[in-house]
């Protein structure tokens, strides 16, 4: 019953960590920029949904409020952070160290705003019941697991359907063929980033659900998202959603035979591993660029 | 009898003299500097904002009972509660600051910058950390705060005889503070009739609890104690309570802070503390009440007192220092403590023992419609 039961656990987790990392995945696939702020747009997601629960908003309202306060956040890294940054040198590092800054100076206000403490809604979809003997479940978990399913159909239908989605493939393959086309590189990347962020939005959700948060907690799901971005293959969104339900799950049942202390090293050994002997991931597809 | 003259030589002197006698002057009203060692940022801000806001009234207090010849300054370094951001701020607080006190916090944070300390010979007084081997780090390291070895040897017989609780579980940090705890559950609770059936360690980053809550359920156990620190133990009850534990949850001092207090999950939670009765006879605990309520609009609790005191004693003792005419130094202030060794602080007399503890009483609390109530 405890595999079953870590198992469920795992599911729960994995869904939060396919849906981050998904968001990270596209804006990274379609842009190539290494968005390390990816964690700050959940957690402006997690406060904006809690503020608007606090404030006595229906559940809808206060998700749809996260997702826009996540999708305006990631619009606007893209235009005034990324964008100009591109525009003069665009190295890696420049990059990097400014999504960095950016995520440091939003903490802080968070906390200036928010409090330094712990924050969390009381609600009873995360209160489990027992469903089986020493199995406990709670609403939340079919919740999570349904949100990520959903998503990732309504995605994959949209980048495969839609001309704005097609146009974000092929810009993540061949960014000089779309202007040749007449496309706009620079509407798409914005497109990227308004998804990739809003992808972030329903996993703050639940981890404000379920969890909790803290101003800090962007960093933690960071790394996870980096992590399984690289572990289902560099521009596979597919591989990146399967690879973060693989860690999550990996997560969890390995506390069946390891130390609890183990558990999210876990995640890092698979990563490790996937470099080493596998270093194109679940899914890697080739670069162009 | 005629009086010195002045030529135009002299004061010509004296006016070029002036300048450099201005700075001179203002020398011997450059404040003291109290540092600050306090995560202000990351997972554990909550407590850098609580203790500061306790050291800031006694400040005002010293201030306002012109204690001193010269004012106190409060220069806070964030510690992040990491070792090496701490490291960095006390070669700072040290070398730049001259800082004449240091307020630290955090076990480890503590452990990795009580030798800079000591090789220069300033007091680092500590009122968050209760990691058993604090005690004796350095003659210059003192705690105003009950170290764990003296927390859980209050809990253990409390759970064991009060509620019952012999099987007891662990969730602690992989931290030396929680090394620390795993230490001592180990040996006083089969010495009270306990066992310890279960300990997890958690890395200090972790947010997920909810795997680690499924094996603490399979030991079964009467109560778990939860070691850990900042937003983490907050997520921990969380955890627990979200995933079917309904066993009592007990904890040590760091329960004492208003994120678990508010929290629904955290009702009915055991920890313990030094013992604060703000509503005794007590004058100076009475006027910390009082004046910590009109400066932040909340009662104050155990960690606002600990720092209160951590601050306040170097009123008392440099002004010790002053009234002996010697000059404000680690090695003064020391000197000080040990010949007088009990002082009058928030919560009661506080006595010091040789290497610099704090000796006080313990209390049980209980959290209880989001208030914090002693019941033992």
């Amino acid at each position: 019953m405890l595999f079953l039961q870590l198992l469920l656990n795992g599911l729960q987790i994995g869904a939060i960590y396919a849906l981050t990392a998904a968001g990270f995945a596209l804006i990274f696939g379609a842009t190539k920029i290494f968005h390390v702020a990816h964690g700050t747009a959940f957690t402006i997601a997690g406060y904006v949904f809690l503020f608007a629960w606090r404030a006595g908003w229906p559940g809808w309202a206060g998700a749809a409020a996260a997702v826009l306060a996540a999708m305006a956040f990631g619009v606007a890294m893209e235009r005034y952070v990324y964008r100009p940054i591109q525009r003069h040198e665009g190295s890696f590092f420049t990059v990097f160290v400014a999504a960095f800054g950016v995520g440091i100076v939003v903490q802080n206000v968070i906390g200036m705003i928010a409090g330094r403490g712990f924050a969390t809604v009381d609600t009873p979809l995360s209160f489990s019941a027992e469903i089986l003997p020493d199995v406990f479940v709670a609403p939340m978990l079919w919740i999570a697991l349904a949100t990520a399913a959903v998503l990732f159909v309504a995605l994959t239908l949209f980048l495969t359907r839609h001309p704005a989605g097609v146009g974000l493939r092929a810009l993540a393959q061949n960014p000089d063929l779309i202007r040749t086309y007449g496309l706009s590189s620079n509407g798409l990347s914005v497109l990227a980033f308004a998804i990739g962020s809003a992808l972030a939005a329903p996993a703050a959700i639940i981890t404000v659900m379920t969890t909790g948060l803290n101003e800090a907690i962007g960093h933690q799901i960071m790394l996870i998202s980096i992590a399984a971005t690289i572990v289902g293959g560099i521009g596979s969104l597919r591989g990146a959603a399967l690879a973060g339900m693989m860690l999550g799950i990996a997560e969890s049942i390995a506390l069946q035979v390891v130390d609890t202390q183990w558990a999210e090293a876990v995640s890092f050994f698979v990563l490790f591993a996937f470099i080493i002997f596998r270093p194109s991931g679940i899914f890697g597809v080739v670069q162009t660029r | 009898m005629s009086g010195p003259t002045i030529g135009r030589r002299g004061a010509l002197a004296a006016g070029l003299a002036l300048p450099f006698i201005r700075p001179a002057t203002a020398q011997t009203t450059e404040p003291y500097v109290m540092g600050s060692l306090f995560p202000m940022s990351g997972p554990s801000a909550e407590f850098g904002e609580a203790f500061t806001r306790g050291a800031q009234v006694a400040l005002q207090h010293i201030a306002a009972d012109n204690m001193l010849r010269r004012p106190v300054r409060l220069q806070s370094e964030d510690s992040q509660a990491l070792p090496q951001p701490s490291v960095v701020g006390m070669n700072k607080l040290i070398s730049v600051d001259r800082a004449h006190w240091v307020l630290v916090s955090w076990t480890a944070t503590s452990k990795a910058v009580a030798p800079i300390g000591d090789r220069a010979k300033t007091i680092m007084v500590n009122g968050g950390a209760v990691g058993p081997d604090l005690a004796g780090l350095s003659p210059y390291f003192w705690n105003v705060i009950a170290l764990a070895h003296l927390e859980v040897q209050v809990m253990v017989p409390f759970l064991v005889r009060q509620r019952n609780a012999r099987r007891v579980a662990l969730i602690y940090v992989d931290d030396p503070l929680g090394d620390g705890i795993l230490g001592q559950l180990r040996t006083a609770l089969p010495r009270n009739g306990g066992e310890l059936v279960g300990s997890f360690s958690v890395p200090r980053a972790a947010q997920q609890f909810g795997p680690v809550v499924a094996r603490v359920r399979q030991t079964r156990p009467d109560a778990v104690y939860v070691a850990s620190f900042g937003a983490q133990n907050a997520q921990i009850v969380k955890a627990l309570r979200d995933n079917g534990v309904t066993q009592t949850i007990c904890s040590y001092s760091a329960f004492g802070i208003d994120s678990l207090r508010t929290m629904p999950e955290a009702e009915g939670a055991l920890f313990t503390s030094q013992k604060l009765d703000l509503t005794g006879a007590h004058a100076l605990t009475s006027r910390f009440a009082a004046d910590f309520q009109a400066r932040f609009g909340q009662a104050p609790l155990v960690y606002h007192a600990n720092y209160y005191n951590a601050a306040y004693l170097f009123g008392l003792l440099a002004k010790q220092v002053e009234a002996a005419g010697g000059t404000v130094n680690g090695d003064s202030l020391r000197a000080a403590m040990l010949a007088t060794r009990k002082f009058d602080l928030v919560g009661g007399e506080g006595e010091f023992d040789e290497q610099g503890n704090m000796l006080t009483q313990m209390q049980v609390n209980e959290i209880r419609g989001q208030q914090f109530v002693a019941i033992g």
